[in-house]
């Protein structure tokens, strides 16, 4: 209480805003109460997560609801989250989470995408792509596309670390905590996954 | 030469080729080496690629958590009363039972019974048995069998609900106790 109190009065007095604190700091002022000190969080992680969960579920609104419910969960579980863990990393499991949840659950609905036309033959329905592109900000739609098509051509171990590498902007330390992976394997991975990026990209590099 | 080529272009992957990342040394065989040359510009490109992929921000999504974020706590709050509450009622249900009610004080009945309850324990102390069904015996002349069973489901789904909320909210999170 009393470092909380010192932590409070550092911010109100010295001016320095609550943006600047790190993320350990900004935890435990919001435990004693200081919900600004969460929302502060939400600012710095929204964009990433909403990224990082959109190449997850391909539609960026979907990731947006997803990333809210993220932290509505990180704020109800705030208590129980250990400090010896990072907060970013522990966000991003519990959207993750949220993520592959959702797509189980799509994938329990889904509908075949065919059926059989008067004359017996199976025809494929055309199914209109309701889908929010997760790129659809890019200005460049052609680059767009192909950073889509070269991230999907992947092999699904890397595409998983480039997403949460450039999408979620963790650091090699956080993928490897994330991953529960040595470093090393991470910064292999992630240098391979990016020969083949240059490679399918080289047009617009 | 090609060993320490795959180890700076693992760095440059790293830096998303700003080579003002690397030492010295490793910025001049940047210069000299032309893979790795090639590498740093390719990463550099990429980098400035990657930089435009994050969705704009979600204006409202900040309110929305806010006001998640108070209805969890007015939740929260009404949970941590609980305890209270209970040890309220139960102090309630004794004051009632002891004599509280009208004409019907139990505390004025019990000395008859106790009285025989302390004798025996008196008698036999080591006689656990007699001691409890004199007890029993005294309960159950005090109270008709309805009362009684209803009595005991109640304490009982007092104090799991005491236990359960004092177990719920017991944690401290290990924040507080970082010095």
């Amino acid at each position: 209480m009393i470092e909380t109190a010192h932590v409070e009065t550092l911010y109100h007095d010295e001016a320095v805003s609550f943006e600047k604190a790190p993320d350990e700091q900004l935890v435990r002022l919001a435990l004693d109460g200081e919900e600004d000190a969460f929302t502060v969080l939400v600012r710095r992680y929204q964009r990433r997560l909403t990224a990082f969960l959109s190449q997850l579920v391909g539609d960026v609104e979907l990731a947006r609801e997803l990333s809210q419910e993220a932290f509505i969960r990180a704020w109800a579980a705030l208590e129980r989250f250990d400090p010896k863990y990072r907060f970013s990393t522990w966000l991003f499991r519990i959207g993750h989470n949220l993520g592959i949840d959702h797509l189980r659950r799509r994938r329990l609905k889904t509908v075949a995408l065919y059926r059989t036309d008067r004359e017996g033959d199976e025809v494929e329905l055309v199914v209109e792509d309701q889908t929010k592109d997760p790129l659809g900000h890019f200005e460049n739609a052609e680059l767009a596309g192909s950073l889509k098509g070269a991230i999907d051509e992947l092999r699904p171990e890397y595409r998983e670390l480039v997403m949460l590498r450039h999408f979620a902007c963790l650091s090699y330390q956080e993928i490897a905590d994330f991953k529960e992976m040595p470093l090393g394997t991470v910064k292999n991975k992630l240098f391979r996954a990016h020969a083949v990026l240059r490679k399918a990209l080289t047009a617009f590099l | 030469m090609a060993t320490n080529c795959e180890a700076i272009q693992e760095l440059l992957t790293e830096y998303l080729g700003e080579t003002e990342r690397l030492s010295a040394e490793e910025r001049r065989h940047v210069e000299l080496c032309p893979q790795c040359c090639e590498v740093a510009a390719g990463e550099n490109a990429l980098g400035l690629i990657f930089a435009g992929v994050l969705p704009p921000a979600d204006l409202a999504m900040e309110s929305r958590v806010r006001a998640a974020m108070q209805t969890a706590r007015r939740r929260r709050r009404l949970l941590a009363l609980l305890p209270v509450a209970a040890s309220l009622f139960f102090a309630l249900l004794g004051v009632v039972m002891l004599g509280g009610l009208p004409g019907g004080s139990l505390l004025a009945l019990l000395p008859v019974w106790s009285s025989q309850g302390w004798v025996s324990l008196a008698a036999s102390a080591g006689d656990w048995n007699t001691v409890f069904t004199t007890a029993a015996g005294a309960t159950t002349a005090l109270l008709s069998p309805g009362v009684l069973v209803a009595a005991i489901v109640v304490s009982l789904l007092g104090f799991a609900v005491v236990a359960f909320v004092a177990r719920r909210w017991r944690q401290v999170s290990p924040w507080h106790d970082i010095g």
